[in-house]
């Protein structure tokens, strides 16, 4: 542990470098799922203005198809991976289609109580299909190196795990990023998000597109449910309610609408309540997660990167 | 249209009615007992554990005629392990004439939500798992119980398991915001002066979290020797997971809320080299609780536990005194309170039974350990 | 009852009256043990949380989704004061109401200015917080442990030389929540028909509109959602006293979407429908709790039946079982048939 000759010595091994970087580490591992599943909500905030609720639960199924598509059909861990996150983009679009396409031009009311209706429509339906109780996921799947030291430093431990979900998180917002800025179906979604209207004059099939953004979110969240599943060790069906709603916090803090908000939203999230957890009290950490939202939307609700959006709908 | 309406909500009104008419009738001529625990959600494999031992033993007493003549039935209660789950089971016991008896709950925090209810309806309540001590208190002489309390189990922890056993001085614990677990962790840090432990540090944390990872990091800042999973096995057996995963070699333990298969089903390799207390122990068990493990594993094709060991007692010990006093709430309890010494002690596959005013009674704890990912009695860690 | 013609008036007021005479000889009829009486009692504290809830959005149009904030907050204020103080249910019930009220003011002050989407969040992380609290600070509410041992109610003429008669098994219990609810329905009645209702109506059928008729929007809404908080609060502090056990996790998220459920089902903005839409619920769930393990399901399952529910009721019947006139007008205009924009041959570079 190195010595800051500056800070008194009482003080090394609370405020001990590596009792801080380890803490940092946890941190950005959680901050990054978070991002992940933050972008998904702001994606469709963006395209469509609502605020997916079930978005939560698409997290969930991604960890409960993966550990389906090991024990059942005895699939390699990263296969399980891409195929369990192709099966959550196709239910991001189904949801789309069957629960919210109906109600576009709906009242916002209606919609969030039908995003609200399919949260806890989902979850019990794991809960029928899976069991409620909560399952470990399948450790012989793993790659065995996961679980072996792959840095230390000055007392802090970094897994091979921990760094697959760096390394994991950090190509997806890569790709994410290149998809909106540089692929025609990216200007597409980036146009739907700012005026609906006029990119359906422009040509643009706006069903489509929305459908394309769920499928995204989905993906994604679907693959933070994995990574979680597997970190943690533990898979249960209420998984998405409170990561859904601390992602859904990050993204305000970022910045609603925004991606780069959400992503950096997510890790500072993450970091806050690895800190918090670990330096103040544990037992408030997801009053972390409430407790900046409320501030952010009431401060300063266009986030750190955001614009408000105006409301185009009655509030109603 | 309104007229429709009002007719399809007294209809529901009728269609509740009768259903709970339904269900709440009983088959003439058979001894009702209540049996409360969870037997669904995260803890249902504690509740399969009670279903196990109670139906053992239930069937031993019908096919050999039942008590007195009369079969017995069981009532299951599914209270989650929650207290207002626990409320609403303990209402409909309570309110059911024809049950005389109720075997549970199984978490502390749930005999303590319902017991009031027995009280006041005049149920006699026993039961095989609930280990705080402030129970009997509130039991206001209506509960009994064959296990031992936490006041007991903490201590022995402390100045037995710990310094002995494992051989460590530095703890780190890890405890559940239930009444189980601070009731436990307080009569370890009681007893740990005795056992010249010293505690580094302890950390909090509320059932279904999984991320301990920073808590964890925390605590290992102090370098405790040993972990003191203080709590239910879900969350014990992240916990072990977790701490292996940031590097933490030493061993674990816990008390009998960890001892569950599930534990190591979740936890893995990561539950290996880890220490808990229990009331029943197989292998340390007289002839009859050989017998008797035999005969589960046979029925069940699982090793037994302790919580199914204690539910067959608690039937056992139901039989034998609803057999002297007949199906009758009051004279029931009166009948268990008669059990008050060693002589009139009940000669279970747990040992011998017996309860002091509060209803408690002492038995003695026995440790088991997980080696190569399978529960077998405890060695001195080397 | 302002959406009913003269002609149907008799008639309906012929149906209310009937219901109320079978609600008062309910105890006595057969087949009805206490269990059921422990049903309808839960009934009737629904309605009231759903009367009061119904204020917010079915009178004003504002999503809240932390209304089961309110609830457990009366509920800790009544039991808290009964096993510190000993206070007598009868001072509890005012206390929690202006409890209640306060914190609708504090939580909708900052926050109802918000459109409304961020407002429906921030009431759900209020109410997270809310549970948190409960939860974590054991020193005054015992968190986890839970609040036992809260007394009955009872009515204390001692000090008038009178007897203490308690609140024994259910009847007494039930007879209190008809109470309770009529005077609810009543207050609910006049606010519908006074000044203050008409302006909550304006602001929800149109904003703009109601501002230029020189409503103040921010004020009429705190209002509003502080009288919903302290019938919430209310309702709460006739649970503690009545299931005399108080835990954090009875007052999770669910709650306040089953109440959401209730008044959307019954029919937002109409306190009959409201009411009717807590009498299908409640009889739904418990129902469903008893055949469900029957099929070999655990009993929660029974909450899928409520989200499809909702996702069926807000596709085809988005105002209810009951609906009022204007709501349904609301409702119905935003789902204007959309033509299909002819796709042009894929998206042009």
């Amino acid at each position: 542990m190195r010595r800051n000759s500056w800070v008194p010595a009482p003080f090394h091994t609370y405020f001990g470098w590596a009792l801080f970087l380890q803490q940092l580490i946890n941190g950005l591992t959680i901050g990054g799922i978070y991002a992940m599943i933050a972008v998904g909500y702001t994606m469709i905030y963006g395209v469509i203005q609502l605020i997916n609720f079930a978005h939560g639960e698409i997290y969930m199924l991604g960890a409960f198809f993966a550990v389906t598509f090991i024990t059942l059909l005895g699939l390699p861990f990263y296969v399980a991976f891409f195929l369990s996150m192709a099966c959550c983009a196709v239910c991001g679009v189904f949801l789309d289609i069957l629960a919210y396409r109906p109600l576009r031009k709906s009242p916002r009311l209606a919609a969030l109580i039908t995003a609200i209706g399919m949260s806890i429509f989902l979850q019990n339906l794991a809960m029928i299909i899976w069991g409620s109780r909560a399952k470990p996921f399948p450790h012989d799947a793993l790659p065995e190196y996961f679980e072996k030291t792959a840095v230390t430093f000055g007392g802090v431990h970094l897994s091979w795990f921990h760094l697959f979900i760096f390394g994991i998180t950090i190509i997806m917002m890569i790709g994410l990023n290149l998809i909106i800025k540089k692929t025609k179906w990216g200007k597409a979604m980036r146009a739907v998000a700012q005026n609906q209207t006029m990119a359906a004059l422009a040509g643009i099939n706006v069903n489509r597109v929305i459908s394309y953004t769920f499928a995204l979110a989905g993906a994604l969240g679907g693959a933070a449910g994995i990574m979680v599943g597997a970190y943690y060790n533990s898979l249960y069906p209420t998984m998405g309610y409170v990561a859904g709603v601390k992602a859904f916090a990050a993204a305000v803090l970022g910045g609603i609408g925004s991606v780069p908000g959400a992503m950096l939203g997510g890790v500072v999230l993450g970091v806050a309540e690895a800190l918090g957890a670990g330096y103040l009290s544990s037992l408030y950490r997801d009053g972390i997660s409430y407790a900046v939202m409320i501030i952010v939307i009431i401060l300063i609700p266009a986030g750190l990167f955001g614009k408000v959006l105006k409301e185009t709908k009655k509030s109603m | 249209m309104k007229n429709r309406k009002s007719f399809l909500f007294l209809g529901l009104i009728l269609a509740v009615a009768l259903v709970f008419g339904v269900t709440t009738g009983a088959t003439a001529g058979t001894i009702r007992i209540g049996v409360a625990s969870p037997f669904t959600g995260d803890l249902a494999s504690y509740g399969d554990n009670v279903k196990a031992g109670v139906n053992l033993k239930l069937k031993e007493i019908n096919d050999a005629g039942g008590i007195n003549g009369q079969k017995v039935e069981i009532v299951w209660g599914d209270d989650l392990c929650a207290p207002k789950e626990a409320g609403t089971v303990g209402s409909k016991f309570a309110a059911d004439k024809t049950i005389v008896a109720v075997i549970g709950h199984l978490c502390s925090s749930a005999t303590l939500a319902a017991m009031p209810i027995y009280v006041r309806a005049g149920l006699p309540t026993l039961s095989p798992t609930s280990t705080n001590p402030t129970i009997g208190d509130v039991g206001k002489g209506w509960f009994f119980r064959n296990c031992y309390t936490d006041d007991f189990q903490g201590k022995y922890l402390a100045s037995n398991v710990v310094p002995k056993l494992l051989g460590k001085k530095k703890v780190a614990i890890f405890y559940e915001n239930n009444d189980y677990a601070i009731g436990l962790k307080n009569s370890f840090v009681a007893g740990a002066k005795e056992g010249g432990i010293t505690v580094t540090g302890a950390e909090a944390y509320v059932a279904k979290t999984t991320d301990f990872t920073p808590q964890l990091t925390k605590l290992l800042v102090n370098k405790p020797e040993t972990i003191f999973l203080c709590g239910y096995h879900p969350e014990g057996a992240l916990i072990a997971g977790q701490s292996r995963k940031l590097g933490f070699k030493g061993p674990l333990f816990g008390a009998d809320g960890i001892d569950n298969i599930d534990y190591i089903k979740i936890g893995g390799k990561a539950a290996n080299n880890t220490y808990c207390t229990v009331p029943f122990l197989a292998a340390s068990a007289g002839p009859a609780g050989k017998k008797f493990a035999a005969r589960f594993k046979k029925a069940f094709g699982r090793d037994v536990d302790w919580m199914s060991a204690n539910a067959y007692d608690c039937m056992g010990i139901l039989a034998q005194v609803i057999a002297k006093t007949g199906p009758d709430r009051k004279k029931i309890r009166d009948g268990l309170a008669a059990i008050n010494s060693p002589a009139k002690g009940y000669k279970g596959i747990t040992g011998l039974t017996y309860f002091d005013k509060k209803g408690n009674c002492s038995k003695p704890a026995f440790v088991k350990m997980v080696k190569n990912g399978k529960f077998v009695p405890a060695v001195k860690a080397k | 009852m302002g959406n009913l013609d003269l002609q149907n008036l008799t008639r309906g007021a012929k149906l209310r009256i009937g219901i109320l005479i079978l609600a008062l000889v309910l105890p006595f009829l057969p087949l009805v043990d206490n269990y059921v009486l422990h049903i309808v009692i839960l009934i009737y504290l629904y309605m009231i949380l759903s009367l009061g809830l119904n204020i917010v959005p079915g009178f004003n149009g504002l999503l809240d989704l932390g209304y089961v904030g309110f609830y457990g907050i009366g509920a800790y204020t009544s039991g808290l004061l009964t096993v510190h103080f000993g206070l007598s249910y009868w001072l509890i019930i005012p206390l929690a109401f202006i409890n209640g009220a306060i914190w609708g003011i504090l939580l909708g002050a900052p926050t109802l200015r918000l459109t409304g989407d961020y407002f429906a969040i921030v009431t759900f992380g209020f109410s997270e917080l809310v549970v948190l609290f409960l939860t974590n600070e054991i020193w005054l509410t015992r968190g986890p442990l839970g609040l036992p041992g809260i007394e009955p109610i009872s009515i204390d003429l001692t000090l008038f030389g009178g007897p203490k008669w308690e609140f024994v098994g259910e009847l007494p219990y039930y007879y209190l929540a008809i109470i309770m609810v009529l005077a609810t329905v009543f207050v609910m009645n006049r606010i519908q028909n006074s000044r203050l209702g008409r302006a909550w109506f304006a602001i929800r059928d149109d904003e703009v509109a109601a501002v230029s008729c020189g409503i103040n929007l921010l004020r009429y809404k705190v209002i509003a959602f502080a009288i919903s908080a302290a019938f919430g609060a209310m309702g709460g502090s006739f649970f503690a006293k009545w299931v005399t056990f108080l835990s954090p996790d009875m007052f999770k998220f669910w709650e306040s979407f089953l109440i959401l459920c209730m008044i959307v089902l019954g029919g937002m903005g109409n306190i009959w429908g409201v009411m009717i839409g807590a009498v299908v619920l409640v009889s739904l769930s418990e129902v469903l709790r008893e055949i469900l393990p029957l099929f070999g399901l655990p009993a929660e399952v029974r909450f899928l039946a409520f989200g499809l529910i909702m996702v069926l009721m807000m596709r085809y019947r988005p105002a209810g079982l009951m609906p009022i006139p204007a709501v349904a007008a609301q409702m119905k205009a935003g789902r204007v048939k959309r033509k299909k924009v002819p796709p042009t041959v894929g998206l042009k570079k």
